[in-house]
């Protein structure tokens, strides 16, 4: 049993120094799996240092299992930690390395060898326990470390971007390493990354970071699908969501500007009401483009009109670039036997449902129903009419 | 005095930390009594032995020091060596050895790491055997040149005299002409090989590219030495310059065994003036020689920083 | 080797082949010029003076290696070398340890002065020997320390202390902050991440700065010089000078003499020529 809850947590270096972390609210349930996303910088890694203990707290609530534990040292908080360097003792045999953080625990020394045994028999690890880190090649020592921190028996593991040192394919298997590990222990893990596939393929629920602040917190798929804002929505997907400029007329319930018309067949009248005439950011997903009104299956659709900057057969698919006559970029993910000129007018076509809205000045996405004030504003005006 | 000093020190570790809290996560801070253990040995010694001692000697260049008696004089002895004679021709001498000196020696070792660098064979061997003179100590690299400028049996006379130029053959340390080229010489001899080794270190990292460019540019050896290497080695062999120039600034043992700044003073550097002054002559006054150290103490410091700044001002190249 | 370089770039046209042999030739000279000196006072070691003076320059035959007994024992060296020995080797031990420590403080620690502390200790490294040796006389004086190997281990520490701090921190400094988080993340203290991290991973570097003392302190002089005056407390350096003082004619003695300072220097050369050489040069190539 760990849940671990953020209240408010606040970092600043210095007195008046800047703000890296600012009113992070987080809970991750007992057994979760909860990957920290975001570009770097965005204070992810710094929260989880927060979490471990390697790093003081300047503001908020950090409990562990409602033990509140801001100034409680590293050592006794039950955590255990995989660096993204790895941090194995280089002066240690692996057999060291892993038995070094019991040696302080008052742990049996007949203990301490069974559970060095059996982690090293779980991961492979048993015929290198006596080499060096240095003999050992990167994925060895990732493993190493995720060892480390197994025979520990923490209530919570951290990974700080503990992939990322390793190429591609190792990355694959380690990632799904960890996955079956977690299975297996049933303990609750943080995970920090900047690594969309990661995070998508791993946690259980991500926490999408940005500046300091959470963007969103959601399971992978909702987060995909319901991105809460623009930095979520470009953030999550490759090629990144496009971002139109339009204004939204609520009358014909479209939202257009000269390159593009779209239908807004989601949102509620309520919604779209509040913001007759005004701009709006439309967001398309790259894969929901098509070049072929056929995809609409008969049923209204937008229609966007660019020029060709680029073609990029990439085998599978071809990605096809286009400039919007009023300026900014759009990218499609179509069959891979399209082509298309340089310079060429292009017409692409999405389906209703795939439009997304978001507010031009605060980047929040327009939800297709009200929410709070608004909903019951239009809740009511809905029944008198 | 003791007391005093560890005071100090705890004061100084002491300033260290923030909060408590702060302490207790963050492992690049710690507390003042961890960082105590681990600076205050150190702080102690350097505090006890060096700082003190330094500004003990700057406060006794204001006295005459004769045993237990100390008698205040105010600049007395900075008026004194204002007039000293063989002062000023310690300061010439010295300053001659300091400022020609590594030039040779970065001029040599440049050139022998170069030799290296071609890809002569045993380049290892060499560059270990070049190396070992820097290891001796100046007592016995002092004997073994003493020996070698031997009228009578010397190496250097004896070649003279066998090739017939015999009339060359001299007292190399006695003669007030020669005795401080002949000491230079063997100080250049000492150190030719931790020169070589540095700027050997430096070329190796240069950048492959920039010297395989060059050959493509068609460089023969010497304009790849003049427009390519020595600009680039830039940094190194200025920061060599002004280490050697250190090293000169304090030159003493060497002189001491070898002339004791004889014949006439003509090898007398500042460092064997202050010796002679507090221990070997019979003055029996710390304060005079006190004054000279405060003196030299400052032209040094100027004179490093001064360098640093001329030599260092141009912008360091980026590759 | 010049005959060497000429087989080994046999078909090259003649103009590269001679500036090959000019290079091969002034190298060879150099080599002599450098090593020679030494392999000369090596042969003169195991001569006596009575043979030196007939031919300095012959090869010893018959070698006289009992020269060396007689020096150890009868001319005082083993005094001068046991002396010495205990002065270097406490001061390098006590060197070591307290200069990794502050090292350490200085590499790892953030606190307000980390780097006031470290400029006041590097800038010390250019300061005269002057400006403190004649006020240390009076100090040692004062304490009783004067003409005691004790004292003059004291003074060795402090001579090397900035030097040794230099090279340290540069070393610590990059070991990664990783090692150090985990450690602590471990369970264990800042005493114990020192003994137990620090000083097993910077043992390299430790093992050059200690060696690059151990020669630096073997071979110094003017402290020693202005600090011991009783016969029995010489160090090897201050011993061979007053030795040749009272002998100057006794080349051979002298020769022996300088030969037995030498000796534990090549030693150490021999085993560890790479590292030292890293060593000395360190300070000067950031």
């Amino acid at each position: 049993m760990a849940v671990v809850k953020l209240d408010k947590i606040v970092k600043r270096y210095g007195g008046g120094g800047p703000v890296v972390v600012e009113d992070v609210d987080l809970t991750i349930d007992d057994g979760e799996f909860m990957v920290l996303l975001g570009p770097s910088g965005c204070g992810k890694s710094t929260t989880l240092r927060m979490i471990a203990g390697l790093e003081s707290i300047s503001g908020g609530t950090l409990s562990i299992d409602g033990r509140v534990v801001n100034d409680v040292p590293a050592k006794d908080r039950d955590i255990a930690m995989v660096f993204q360097s790895y941090a194995l003792y280089p002066h240690m045999s692996v057999a060291d390395n892993l038995a070094f953080g019991l040696r302080r625990r008052s742990i049996p020394g007949g203990e301490i060898e069974r559970r060095v045994k059996e982690v090293a028999a779980i991961l492979g690890l048993a015929p290198l326990l006596a080499r060096k880190p240095s003999a050992l090649s990167g994925g060895q020592r990732q493993r190493v470390a995720l060892g480390r921190a197994m025979v520990r028996e923490p209530q919570v593991f951290l990974f700080d971007e503990p992939l990322s040192n390793l190429d591609a394919a190792l990355r694959v298997n380690t990632r799904s390493e960890i996955i079956k590990q977690h299975h297996r222990l049933g303990s609750t893990m943080i995970y920090v990354t900047h690594d969309q596939v990661e995070a998508m393929t791993m946690g259980t629920r991500i926490c999408v970071m940005n500046a300091g602040k959470v963007a969103q917190i959601g399971a992978p798929l909702d987060v995909y699908w319901q991105p809460a804002n623009t930095f979520v929505a470009r953030f999550l997907g490759s090629p990144p969501m496009n971002l139109m400029d339009a204004t939204l007329t609520a009358a014909t319930r479209r939202a257009s500007s000269p390159a593009l018309d779209a239908p807004l067949a989601r949102w509620s009248d309520g919604v779209l009401q509040a913001r007759d005439g005004r701009k709006v950011t439309l967001g398309v997903r790259a894969e929901d483009m098509a070049i072929d009104p056929a995809a609409l299956d008969g049923a209204p659709g937008g229609r966007v009109t660019g020029r060709t900057i680029a073609v990029e057969p990439l085998g599978a698919e071809t990605l096809l670039l286009l400039e919007l006559p009023g300026g900014g970029e759009i990218t499609a993910r179509l069959p891979r036997h399209v082509t298309a000129a340089p310079d060429q007018e292009v017409e692409l076509f999405f389906r209703a449902d795939a439009a997304y809205l978001f507010d031009v000045e605060t980047g929040d996405a327009i939800a297709p129903l009200e929410t709070g004030a608004a909903a019951v504003r239009a809740a009511v005006q809905r029944r008198t009419h | 005095m003791p007391d005093a000093i560890s005071l100090r020190t705890t004061a100084k570790s002491g300033e260290a930390k923030a909060s408590s809290r702060a302490t207790l996560a963050d492992p690049r801070r710690a507390t003042r009594l961890v960082l105590a253990i681990f600076l205050g040995p150190a702080l102690l010694v350097y505090c006890g032995l060096t700082a003190y001692p330094a500004f003990r000697t700057i406060y006794d260049s204001f006295f005459t020091i004769e045993g237990m008696d100390a008698t205040f004089v105010g600049l007395a002895n900075y008026r004194d060596l204002m007039g000293d004679e063989t002062f000023w021709v310690a300061v010439r001498n010295t300053f001659i050895w300091s400022f020609v000196a590594p030039v040779i020696d970065v001029a040599t070792g440049l050139l022998l790491a170069l030799a290296l660098y071609a890809g002569v064979p045993f380049a290892r061997f060499l560059r270990v055997a070049w190396f070992t003179p820097v290891l001796l100590s100046y007592v016995v690299v002092a004997i073994l040149w003493m020996w070698i400028y031997n009228y009578d049996w010397g190496v250097l006379n004896v070649m003279l005299r066998a090739v017939g130029l015999g009339d060359l053959a001299s007292s190399w340390l006695g003669d007030p002409n020669l005795a401080l080229a002949a000491v230079i010489v063997t100080h250049a001899w000492k150190w030719a090989g931790f020169n070589m080794v540095v700027c050997l270190a430096a070329i190796h990292s240069l950048p492959k590219e920039v010297l395989e460019a060059s050959d493509l540019d068609n460089c023969g050896w010497g304009a790849k030495l003049r427009y390519i290497i020595v600009p680039m080695l830039r940094p190194t062999l200025l920061s060599l310059y002004i280490l050697s120039f250190i090293g000169k600034m304090k030159v003493f043992d060497l002189v001491w065994i070898m002339t004791q700044g004889g014949p006439l003073w003509a090898t007398e550097t500042v460092s064997t003036y202050v010796y002679k002054r507090a221990f070997n002559w019979n003055t029996f006054d710390l304060g005079y020689p006190s004054a000279i150290a405060t003196v030299w103490f400052l032209v040094v410091c100027a004179a490093v920083i001064i360098l640093n700044r001329v030599l260092g001002s141009r912008e360091r190249l980026e590759y | 080797m010049a005959a060497f370089l000429a087989a080994a770039s046999g078909r090259a046209p003649l103009p590269r082949l001679f500036s090959r042999g000019i290079l091969a030739l002034v190298l060879g000279v150099y080599t002599i010029y450098q090593l020679g000196p030494f392999l000369w006072l090596a042969t003169m070691s195991v001569r006596t003076t009575a043979e030196i003076s007939a031919d300095p320059y012959a090869w010893p035959s018959p070698m006289h290696l009992d020269q060396f007994r007689t020096a150890w024992v009868d001319s005082d060296f083993a005094t001068y070398f046991w002396n010495s020995t205990m002065v270097v080797v406490g001061a390098v031990a006590v060197l070591t340890f307290i200069g990794a420590a502050a090292a350490h403080a200085l590499a790892r620690y953030r606190f307000r002065g980390n780097r006031l502390i470290y400029g006041i200790l590097f800038s010390s490294i250019i300061f005269p020997p002057q400006i403190t040796l004649i006020s240390l006389y009076q100090i040692l004086v004062d304490y009783n320390l004067y003409n005691s190997l004790f004292g003059l281990a004291l003074v060795y520490i402090s001579l090397q202390l900035p030097l040794t701090v230099y090279l340290l921190e540069g070393f610590f400094a990059r070991i990664p902050q990783d090692l150090f988080d985990a450690a602590k993340m471990d369970g264990y203290g800042d005493l114990e991440i020192f003994w137990r991290i620090v000083l097993p991973v910077g043992m390299p570097a430790i093992a050059t700065t200690l060696i690059l003392n151990f020669i630096q302190l073997w071979n110094e002089f003017l402290f020693a010089v202005v600090l011991i005056t009783d016969p029995d407390k010489r160090t090897l350096p201050i011993g061979i000078r007053a030795f040749m003082g009272d002998h100057f004619q006794d080349i051979g003695m002298i020769a022996t003499g300088v030969m037995i300072s030498v000796i534990p220097v090549i030693v150490v050369y021999v085993f560890f020529s790479e590292k030292l050489i890293r060593g000395m040069t360190a300070g000067a190539i950031k």
